[in-house]
């Protein structure tokens, strides 16, 4: 079942990149809903006590404790679900727009998704390195190849930016094999240390090594995820990619660093996390307060947007490196429910600027009258991102608040904030755009087509439901968190 | 050993060949020899080469560690030869010699791989030498071309007198020139008299400025600039392969036990070779230019491994990460060779758009970059990897450098992937692919993918 969620996407990827002539489209479409369907019928047949299911584990480097070993837990299910959710929808909402070298536009994107998958369900510690780079390689083509003004120079920034910071995860992963006991499997000549999680996460380190271990880590997943002061990269990315690259990068690739630190960094360095937690929780919070500020004052939508997406992945940063069980909760389920929300309005976003040819609040007013029911679903997403009760935002980001306050009441109450300021910021773009006004090009503003319905309707209609029922997620992660935290002693 | 004498009839045949001239003859002849001692290594890799290894007991052994790096050489020989029925199609009276002399170079570093005598090693170096020296200077017309030969000659005469000089005093300390003797009186003095301190010094110098490794790296940008285009690779690849070999064989087997006070000075010249090579790769404009800075890089990287001879691991790092280097860079000069040559240009921009003109060519350089690189899944990853991990415990801060530096790299080596995906066509030119060309650089993008999904078939041979 693991491996259907890898070699799907990869076959099709490599038919599409190796050929030309094959309709890009389609099988694009055909791919991604089939690993949705995967998803769906392993979701099925899902044990959420917290141990893994579906697991895969051939040798890889057997001399070097290598393995290609997956398996999905509930922390891992639900990202999974997260990106076969998400990349029909990307995938769709790219057949807006005509790309030149069609073919290798849905590659890349096919080859991004299963790279996704095997981050989130690797369970050896190279094999998540190598996905967890892997998903670098497409990402900076598309943006670079089918970006807007300064792609080059921007995309090598955020290239070399979070290349640097996994090789220091490499670096600490590497501490902490070498620490684990060496064993002599059967069939080898010679003993080996091993990368399996388990293994890794039984090391002891004494109080230095765990020191430097965690920190290589959290630079790896603070650029990526990313947290104030690794953030520069991501403005300039997110609005210079591709409506489909900026999807990926915001409602999944940056998960990749929230789950690296429930999953790797804080199992693998506890010793060291009542002297780094603080921290990183005032980073994390700093960061939330600084990108709300920014993103109240921008009049480009996409780079409000950008910056709204620093504040909130902050607020998750936070709740779950207080690691208790609200806050490592929450921060499970405002994983899906951001990459749901921001999904919807990055496409919000291109349907504005494919109608508008700007970006800007300014040039935007009146559409409402013109589009009632762009409106309505633009009203309904952007009110889930504002964690309004009863949308699926709410939830979420109550318990990481909860979670944040039971660590510190001072964060606690600054983190507190970025509901007043997304409030803010979120409503004045919505005024702007929608209300006022009308200009000469917002007066004939045509209202949503048959594709944009579906996508936007999926969008809405998820943020409502799992704003109404908030515990189909709750439930499916409650085992492994559980267990997660109990098997982490510090 | 019967791939040695292979070779050199192979290499005698074609240069008679040469002076008959028959084309047809050498062009069969010289991937018939390559693939026969192939074959040969291959044989003796799984069935043991008992008789020769006996009767030649005190020059050299042919061991799995000679065998594994045969193979090495052998391959990127063969995929070099490839290219250069192309690329060698302007040469006529002297095609013979070209290939005889590369033939030769090949015997030398054979010799290198499997040496247990100091006396084989110099012979060895000298054997892979000479040859080369003529090859980088066989464009006798192009000004660039003598200055290589030139400087190569000149460097490498130093060179090998001091390492001449760090043998005889290592003799005159041991009264030995054999490996194993050498070991077994150093071990049992239990320190190390000045004398043979001085001469693994010595030693040290004369191997670093036939691996470029820094501070005597400095003919090797020029020299790999001027020498025509396939020499360069052949240089880059078959060469440093042998050099390191030889820099392993010897501090493995001979000076294991001789004392701390080498590992400080390799130490050094690792992290300085790593670091020079990599900010000054960043400002070069020429892609050959930039090709010779990042082989001397690489030969930082491999340094590593030399200073933890003799741990499990180290051997099959330096094994695997020759031949990925090997097979990605010969990929590189391939591709670069017909682009530079049909544009007249040498520099990045002649690959501005490359990927809309020839999407296979491009798609073979840019997995050759990143592989150099080093960036995961590609078999350049797991290279530095087994480098790394074999390092890490007893030289953290070193590995640290490498990673800061693998990461500096990324900015060259992307220079070349942007411009062929990202940057718009600038050049009227077409590119033609001739046929040998398409199978040499197939065949090794299938060899780097095979490294990437098997990369312990190889880092486990030795």
């Amino acid at each position: 079942m693991s491996l259907l969620l890898l070699l799907i996407p990869l076959l099709a990827a490599f038919s599409l990149l190796a050929t030309r002539h094959l309709p890009a489209r389609q099988i694009a479409l055909a791919a991604t809903l089939a690993n949705l369907a995967v998803t769906a019928i392993a979701l099925s047949g899902f044990n959420g006590d917290g141990s893994f299911n579906y697991e895969v584990n051939l040798p890889w480097v057997a001399t070097a404790g290598i393995s290609f070993r997956l398996g999905i837990d509930g922390i891992s299910m639900l990202l999974v679900l997260l990106t076969n959710l998400l990349a029909p929808l990307i995938v769709y909402t790219s057949f807006s727009r005509n790309f030149e070298l069609e073919n290798r536009y849905y590659g890349l994107v096919l080859l991004m998704t299963a790279a996704l998958n095997g981050v989130f369900m690797a369970l050896d510690g190279l094999l998540f390195y190598v996905f967890y780079e892997l998903a670098l390689i497409p990402i900076y083509f598309i943006c670079a190849i089918w970006g807007g003004e300064n792609r080059i120079r921007i995309t090598l920034k955020f290239f070399i930016y979070t290349f640097v910071g996994s090789l220091f995860m490499l670096v600490a992963l590497l501490a902490v094999y070498l620490k684990t006991p060496a064993f002599v499997a059967e069939g080898l000549p010679a003993a080996t240390h091993s990368f399996a999680w388990e293994n890794l996460v039984a090391v002891q380190l004494d109080a230095s090594t765990a020191w430097w271990v965690m920190l290589g880590f959290f630079l790896a997943f603070a650029v990526k995820m990313p947290v104030f002061p690794f953030h520069t990269w991501q403005p300039d990315t997110y609005v210079t990619a591709p409506t489909g690259g900026t999807m990926l990068l915001s409602g999944i690739m940056l998960k990749m660093g929230i789950y690296g630190v429930i999953r790797w960094m804080v199992p693998l360095a506890p010793e060291a996390l009542h002297v780094w937690a603080p921290v990183f929780l005032g980073l994390a919070v700093t960061g939330i307060v600084y990108a709300s500020l920014i993103a109240v004052k921008q009049s480009d939508l996409k780079r409000l947007i950008a910056y709204s997406s620093i504040a909130h992945v902050g607020l998750i940063a936070a709740g779950v490196m207080a690691w208790n069980k609200t806050g490592v909760q929450g921060g499970m389920i405002q994983m899906l429910n951001h990459g749901i929300n921001v999904v919807g309005l990055f496409f919000i976003v291109d349907i504005l600027e494919r109608r508008l040819g700007s970006r800007s609040l300014l040039d935007m007013g009146g559409i409402a009258k013109s589009a009632p029911k762009f409106a309505t679903l633009f009203m309904i997403i952007m009110l889930g991102s504002v964690a309004v009760p009863l949308t699926n935002g709410f939830v979420g980001e109550f318990l990481l608040l909860n979670g944040v306050w039971n660590y510190n009441n001072w964060l606690g109450a600054a983190a507190g904030l970025t509901i007043i300021f997304g409030a803010v910021y979120m409503l004045r773009a919505y005024g702007l755009a929608m209300f006022g006004e009308a200009n000469r090009q917002t007066e004939n503003f045509a209202d949503v087509d048959r594709r944009e319905w579906i996508i936007l309707g999926a969008v809405a209609g998820m943020v409502l439901l799992f704003g109404f029922f908030p515990q189909i997620i709750l439930n499916l992660t409650d085992g492994s968190v559980n267990k997660i935290l109990g098997a982490v002693q510090f | 050993m019967k791939a040695l004498i292979i070779l050199f009839l192979t290499a005698i045949v074609v240069l008679f060949a040469g002076l008959l001239k028959k084309r047809d003859l050498i062009q069969s002849l010289r991937i018939g020899g390559i693939l026969a001692a192939l074959v040969v290594t291959v044989m003796d890799l799984y069935q043991g080469n008992q008789w020769f290894n006996e009767m030649y007991a005190t020059m050299f052994r042919f061991d799995t560690y000679a065998l594994s790096f045969t193979v090495v050489a052998l391959l990127a020989t063969l995929l070099l030869f490839g290219l250069t029925r192309w690329g060698f199609r302007e040469l006529y009276d002297t095609l013979g010699d070209h290939y005889a002399l590369i033939l030769f170079s090949l015997c030398g570093a054979l010799c290198m791989f499997s040496f247990t005598n100091m006396v084989m090693l110099f012979l060895g170096i000298e054997i892979l030498s000479i040859p080369l020296y003529v090859l980088a200077g066989s464009r006798r017309d192009d000004l660039r071309s003598n200055e290589a030969a030139m400087k190569y000659f000149l460097m490498g005469a130093f060179a090998t007198g001091i390492l001449l000089f760090g043998i005889a005093l290592v003799y005159g300390a041991t009264a030995s020139f054999d490996l194993a003797q050498i070991h077994s009186v150093i071990v049992a003095n239990g320190h190390s008299p000045q004398m043979l301190s001085v001469g693994i010094i010595l030693i040290i110098i004369g191997l670093s400025f036939k691996v470029s490794a820094a501070p005597f790296h400095f003919w090797a940008p020029d020299v790999y600039t001027g020498s025509p285009t396939l020499v360069t690779a052949f240089m880059a690849t078959v060469v440093k392969t042998a050099g390191f070999a030889a820099f392993y064989r010897l501090f493995s087997m001979a000076f294991i036990g001789a004392g701390e006070f080498w590992m400080a000075a390799l130490a050094m010249i690792s992290a300085l070779t790593m670091t020079l090579a990599n900010t000054t790769a960043i400002f070069q404009t020429n892609f050959k230019r930039m090709m010779a800075y990042s082989s001397i890089s690489h030969a930082g990287y491999l340094m590593l491994a030399v200073l933890v001879a003799g741990q499990p691991g180290a051997a099959g790092a330096i094994l695997y990460y020759a031949l990925v280097y090997s097979l990605a860079t010969i990929c590189a000069f391939g591709c670069f060779l017909l682009v530079a040559e049909q544009n007249q240009d040498e520099s990045f921009s002649a690959f501005n758009g490359l990927s809309k003109k020839q999407p296979f060519l491009a798609a073979a350089m840019a997995l050759a970059m990143l592989s150099l690189a080093g960036i995961p899944p590609t078999a350049g990853f797991f290279g530095k990897y087994f480098l790394f991990t074999a390092a890490f415990e007893q030289y953290p801060w070193l590995v640290v450098i490498a990673v800061i530096n693998s990461a500096i790299s990324i900015y060259y080596y992307f220079k070349v992937i942007i411009a062929m995906y990202f940057s718009p066509e600038t050049n009227a030119y077409e590119v033609f692919i001739p046929r040998g060309f398409r199978w040499a650089i197939a065949a090794g993008l299938v060899l780097i993918a095979l490294l990437t999904i098997m990369p312990g078939s190889v880092y486990n041979l030795i």
